[in-house]
C-alpha cells in the first residue's frame, strides 16, 4: 500500500487548502442458497479514490475509480471547485478542524488472510450443506435459504495535516432463513451472525449445525404460536433487541449531526436520561470481544476510534463526533467519520454500540418478573429523532410467575427510547454482540454491530385489538 | 445526444465488447455484460445549511457465464481491460464450481417496440450549468427554511446522467441513456418542547423545464406535512374501519403483494399463489394492480430490462383477478412461460425479479365518501400516511408504527398521531376487508401511484 500512500501524498501536496485522500478497494463475495439451488455466486471488485477539499469554509469532493497521477489531479481540481461553488451559499462557514489523533502507519485487523487464502468453493459447498440441513430438519420445512457474504477492505487515508494510514479487514456474515408450513399456516425464521474476521471467528458461539437447526426449530415452533395481544407490558430484551434499542434509538439520536438538527438529545449531556443501571457505549474494539461486526481501528476521516461512553450510569455523556462537529462541539473527534465507498464521503456513523453488562443473572431476571414477556430474536427495526423507536421481534415468550410459558409469534415493540431505558430494573451479566449480520442505513450503508446484556423494562407491544 | 455522453457510450460499448470476449475466451457457453456509465453533481444540504458539492463519474461492468448449467457472475468499476480480463475468469472460475441448474439461460432479446420511451434525455438537464443547480438547491432551501418550525437534517439536489447497456453472445445489444434531476429532504418539526417523527421525500424529474416548480410545489408540501404532525395527540385503541392514504398503500400493502407477483416465488412456490390461480379471482374485485414501465414522468421508466428483454405495460391484477406474474428468464424457464421483462439489478449483480412502476388504478368512491362511510360506522377512526414496521411478505402479517397518522373523532380531523401501532394481513385488507376505492390517485416519489383505500378489520394499539 505504500506506493498508493505515496501517490495520494503527492496528489495532496498540490493542494493549497486542507485536503484529505481515501483509497478504498473492495473486493466482495455473495453466495446465495436456496432449496438446494444456488441462486446466486458472484465477485465484485471496485477500487477507487475519494477527494475531499475544505476550501473558505465549504466541503468539496470529486472520485475517480483511474490511479493515475493526472486522473487524482483532476479529482481534486473538480473537488476544490465544487468547495468553491458552495462556500458563497454557506451560512455557516466550516472553521479549522480540531486537533485530532490522526493515525498514521499500517491498521490491520487479524482474519483477513485466513479469510482470503480459503477458496470459495469451500465457502459454497459450507453454504450448501448448512440449507440443506435447514430444509431437512423437518417435514414441514417448505423453504430455506443460506445466504453468504464477504467483504475484504483494503483502504489508505492521508490526510494534509498528518494522518497517513492504511488498513486492511475483512468483515464476513451468514444467515439462514427456513419458511415453514402447515394446513395453510405459515411461519418464516432468520439466523444470523456477522464478524470482522476470518471463516472461523463466525461459529464461536455457535456452529453452522446449530445455527441450521434453531432456525428450522424456530420456523416449526412459531407456526403454532398465537399472535399477542397489543399493550403495554414488562419486556425483558434479548441481547439482540438491547442491540438494536442502542444503536436504532439512543444511537442515532446522539450522532452529533442529528443532534444539531434538533434532535431529542440535544441539549441533554449531562442530564439524566436513563435508568442508573445503564451506561451505554459506542466503540470501534469492545473489550473481551474480538471479530465484532462493526470493528474499526481508523474511521475515514484518518483518526484513531475510541470507545465513547455515550449514557454513563443514566447521564448523557457524549455524542457521536466526525471532525466537523467535533469542532462545532468543541471536544475531540470520537472516531465515527465513516464512508461506505471510495465515492462516498464520511458521515457520522456507528461501530458497535451497546449497553454495558450489569450483575444479575438472566435465570434471576426471568424468575423475578411476575408478569412480562422475554423478547427476543430482532426482525430490524426504526426509530426516530424523537427517540421513538420501532422494532420487531420473531420470537416473544410469556413470562407467568417467573416461568417462561407460552411462545407468540412476530410482535412489534414500541416506545420512546429514553424514556423506556428509564424503566430499566435490572441488567444481566451475560453479554452478546449479537447484530453483526446487520447494515445501518443513512444515505449510505455501514457496517455495524450492536448488542449488550439481558434488560428487563417497560413499553408498548403491539398485536391484535380484538 | 451530446458528444460528450456520445463518448462515454463508445467506451462502454467497447469495453463491454471487450469483457463479452474475455468471458468467451476464458471457457464460458455463453456471456452476458450489464454495463452502466454514470455522471452526477450533487450539492448536499446539512443541519439547515448548504455542506457538500461533489462531482463524480464512473463505468461498472459486470459479466455473468454459462459453462453448460453452471452460472458464474462477477463485476468491476473500470474499463482497463486487465481488469476486465480478470473479471471475465473470475466468472468463470465461480461457475466451475457452481452445482448445475437447469433454468440459468442467456437468450437473444426482442427488439424494442416502437411505442417504448426512447427519449429518458434532456439535453438541458444534460448541458445544465452548475450556477442553475444552485439555483434550483436555492429554491428548495428557500422552501425549507421558511417556517422556523422546520428543521433541515439532510437534503440533495442531484443532476444525474447515465448509461444502460446490455450485450449478451447470442447478439442481444440494448444501450439506453437517461438523464435526470433528482432531489430530497429529509427533516423535522420542533416547537418548544414537541419533536416531530423524521420525515423524508423525494421526487424526480426528467424535464429541465418542470423541475423548478416541481422541487418548490414538492418542498412547500413535505415541509406543511410534517409540520402539521406537531399538533398531536393519542390514538385509541380498536379494531375496525381505516384510511388508507395513496403511500400508506403502497409502503404496506403494495410492496409485500409484489412478493407474491414474483416470478421467481412462484417457481419456487413460496407465495401464496401460482400458475393455476391465473385468471381466477384471488382479491377484491375492487383492486386492479397495474405494472407500467412507459411512464416517462416516473423513475421506473425503462424500455429494456437487466437482461435486455423489452419491457411492456401490464395488468398484473384485475379486478380482483390474477392476470400475470413477473419473470425474469430464470423464471420463465423453470415456469415454461417466457420472459415479461421484469429482471432487475444492476452491473454489480445477478438478475432478479422486480416490477417497474406499479399502480393501483383508482375506484369510484369520491374521497369525502370514504370518509363519510367511515364516521357512519365508527365516532373515530385513524387515517395512515406513513409506516414504518414488519410487513411478512409470506403470511401477508404486517405490524408497526403509523407515522403521522390523523386521529378523526365526531366527523373532523382531531390531531396527529405521531407513533401509533397497526397491524393486519395484507390479504384480508386487499381482499373481504377491502371496503371502498377512492376514484381519484397520487404518485408517490415521481414513481408508483395509488388511491385512498378504506380497509376494515384493522387493528390500532393506541398509546
Amino acid at each position: 500500500m505504500k506506493p498508493i500512500a505515496e501517490l495520494l501524498e503527492k496528489t495532496l501536496s498540490k493542494s493549497p487548502y486542507w485536503a484529505e485522500a481515501r483509497y478504498h478497494r473492495r473486493n466482495s463475495q455473495a453466495l446465495q442458497v436456496q432449496k438446494g439451488l444456488v441462486k446466486q455466486a458472484k465477485s465484485n471488485l471496485t477500487s477507487g479514490v475519494g477527494i475531499r477539499v475544505l476550501v473558505d469554509g465549504a466541503w468539496g469532493f470529486s472520485s475517480t475509480s483511474d490511479l493515475n497521477p493526472q486522473a487524482l489531479e483532476k479529482a481534486l481540481k473538480l473537488a476544490i471547485e465544487c468547495a468553491k461553488s458552495l462556500s458563497q451559499l454557506k451560512k455557516t462557514q466550516v472553521k479549522s478542524l480540531p486537533a485530532a489523533r490522526l493515525a498514521r502507519g499500517e491498521f490491520s485487523i487479524p482474519g483477513y488472510d485466513a479469510l482470503k487464502t480459503m477458496p470459495l468453493e469451500q465457502k459454497l459447498q459450507a453454504v450448501l450443506k448448512a440449507e440443506e440441513m435447514t430444509r431437512k430438519n423437518s417435514t414441514l420445512i417448505q423453504s430455506s435459504t443460506c445466504v453468504y457474504n464477504e467483504l475484504f477492505e483494503d483502504k489508505v487515508i492521508v490526510t494534509t495535516d498528518g494522518a497517513n494510514a492504511s488498513s486492511k479487514l475483512a468483515r464476513n456474515e451468514i444467515k439462514l432463513g427456513a419458511i415453514a408450513s402447515k394446513d395453510g399456516e405459515m411461519a418464516e425464521s432468520h439466523e444470523s451472525v456477522g464478524r470482522t474476521g476470518s471463516w472461523d471467528c463466525l461459529f464461536d458461539r455457535s456452529s453452522l449445525n446449530e445455527m441450521s437447526e434453531n432456525a428450522a426449530k424456530l420456523a416449526v415452533d412459531l407456526l403454532s404460536a398465537p399472535k399477542i395481544p397489543g399493550g403495554t407490558a414488562t419486556l425483558i430484551l434479548s441481547p439482540a433487541m438491547v442491540g438494536l434499542l442502542s444503536h436504532e434509538a439512543i444511537g442515532h439520536t446522539v450522532e452529533a449531526d442529528f443532534v444539531l438538527s434538533g434532535s431529542v438529545a440535544k441539549d441533554k449531556i449531562g442530564t439524566q436520561v436513563a435508568s442508573p443501571l445503564v451506561t451505554m457505549s459506542d466503540s470501534g474494539t469492545v473489550q473481551g470481544i474480538e471479530h465484532s461486526g462493526g470493528e474499526l481501528l481508523v474511521d475515514d476521516e484518518g483518526v484513531l476510534t475510541q470507545k465513547t461512553t455515550i449514557i454513563k450510569n443514566g447521564i448523557l455523556n457524549s455524542y457521536l463526533h466526525n471532525r466537523e462537529s467535533a469542532a462545532i462541539f468543541g471536544v475531540e473527534p470520537t472516531g465515527n467519520g465513516r464512508a461506505w465507498l471510495y465515492y462516498d464521503e464520511p458521515l457520522i456513523r456507528m461501530r458497535n454500540t451497546y449497553i454495558e453488562p450489569g450483575n444479575q443473572s438472566l435465570e434471576e431476571i426471568i424468575s423475578s418478573t411476575k408478569d412480562g414477556y422475554l423478547v427476543d430474536c430482532p426482525l430490524g427495526g426504526q426509530a426516530d429523532a424523537t427517540g421513538e423507536f420501532m422494532f420487531g421481534a420473531q420470537k416473544v415468550t410469556k413470562i407467568e410467575n417467573g416461568k417462561l410459558t407460552k411462545m407468540y409469534r412476530g410482535a412489534t415493540i414500541s416506545g420512546q427510547a429514553f424514556e423506556v431505558l428509564s424503566t430499566v430494573d435490572a441488567v444481566s451479566k451475560e453479554f452478546i454482540l449479537d447484530l453483526g449480520s446487520g447494515y445501518c442505513g443513512k444515505g449510505q450503508p455501514a457496517k455495524v454491530d450492536a448488542g449488550g446484556p439481558y434488560i428487563r423494562c417497560r413499553a408498548t407491544i403491539g398485536g391484535v385489538q380484538e | 445526444m451530446s458528444q460528450p455522453l456520445k463518448n462515454e457510450k463508445e467506451r462502454l460499448e467497447a469495453a463491454a465488447e471487450k469483457l463479452l470476449s474475455y468471458a468467451i475466451k476464458s471457457g464460458a457457453d455463453a456471456a452476458e455484460i450489464c454495463g452502466s456509465y454514470g455522471l452526477r453533481t450533487k450539492i448536499s444540504l446539512e443541519k439547515q445549511d448548504y455542506h457538500l458539492a461533489s462531482s463524480d463519474d464512473g463505468y461498472s461492468l459486470g459479466v455473468r457465464v454459462l459453462r453448460g448449467q453452471r452460472q458464474g457472475f462477477a463485476s468491476c468499476n473500470s474499463t482497463e481491460p486487465s481488469e476486465l480480463k480478470e473479471a471475465a475468469l473470475r466468472a468463470n472460475e465461480i461457475a466451475g464450481f457452481s452445482p448445475e441448474n437447469p433454468h440459468y439461460t442467456i437468450q437473444k432479446t426482442e427488439n424494442i417496440p416502437t411505442e417504448a420511451p426512447t427519449q429518458l434525455v434532456d439535453p438541458a438537464l444534460i448541458d445544465l450549468s452548475i450556477q442553475t443547480q444552485k439555483d434550483w438547491t436555492r429554491l428548495m432551501v428557500a422552501e425549507a427554511t421558511k417556517d422556523k418550525r422546520f428543521k433541515l437534517n439532510e437534503g440533495t439536489l442531484e443532476i444525474g446522467t447515465s448509461l444502460s447497456l446490455i450485450l449478451n453472445s447470442l447478439g442481444t445489444h440494448q444501450i439506453e441513456a437517461d438523464s435526470a434531476a433528482s432531489w430530497s429532504l429529509m427533516g423535522m418539526g420542533v416547537e418548544g418542547e414537541t419533536i416531530t417523527s423524521f420525515d423524508y421525500f423525494s421526487e424526480f424529474s426528467r424535464k429541465a423545464q418542470s423541475t423548478p416548480e416541481k422541487i418548490v410545489q414538492s418542498s412547500k408540501r413535505f415541509v406543511s406535512e410534517v409540520i402539521a404532525n406537531l399538533k398531536t395527540g393519542s390514538s385509541q385503541s380498536y379494531k375496525g374501519l381505516v384510511i388508507f392514504t395513496p403511500r400508506a398503500v403502497l409502503d404496506i400493502l403494495i410492496s409485500s403483494l409484489s412478493y407474491h407477483l414474483n416470478g421467481r416465488v412462484v417457481a419456487e412456490k413460496t407465495g401464496r399463489w401460482g400458475l393455476n390461480d391465473r385468471d381466477k379471482p384471488i382479491l377484491s374485485p375492487k383492486l386492479t394492480l397495474t405494472d407500467n414501465p412507459w411512464l416517462l414522468d416516473r423513475s421506473g421508466c425503462s424500455s429494456f430490462d437487466r437482461e435486455g428483454v423489452p419491457t411492456r405495460p401490464m395488468h398484473l391484477i384485475e379486478s380482483g383477478v390474477l392476470k400475470d406474474f413477473c419473470l425474469d428468464h430464470y423464471a420463465a424457464h423453470a415456469l415454461g412461460l417466457s420472459s415479461t421483462g421484469h429482471a432487475a439489478g444492476g452491473p454489480s449483480s445477478l438478475p432478479t425479479v422486480s416490477t417497474h412502476t406499479l399502480c393501483v388504478l383508482a375506484g369510484t368512491a369520491s374521497k369525502k365518501s370514504l370518509f363519510e362511510e367511515t364516521q357512519k360506522s365508527q365516532k373515530s377512526f385513524l387515517v395512515v400516511h406513513r409506516y414504518s414496521g414488519q410487513s411478512d411478505p409470506v403470511t401477508g402479517d404486517f405490524s408497526g408504527v403509523a407515522k403521522g397518522a390523523e386521529w378523526w373523532a365526531d366527523g373532523e380531523k382531531k390531531y396527529h398521531v405521531q407513533e401509533t401501532l397497526i397491524s393486519g394481513n395484507l390479504f384480508d385488507a386487499l381482499g373481504k376487508d377491502l371496503v371502498s376505492v377512492s376514484n381519484e390517485t397520487m404518485v408517490i416519489d415521481s414513481d408508483e401511484e395509488s388511491p385512498t383505500l378504506l380497509i376494515d378489520n384493522i387493528s390500532v394499539t393506541g398509546g
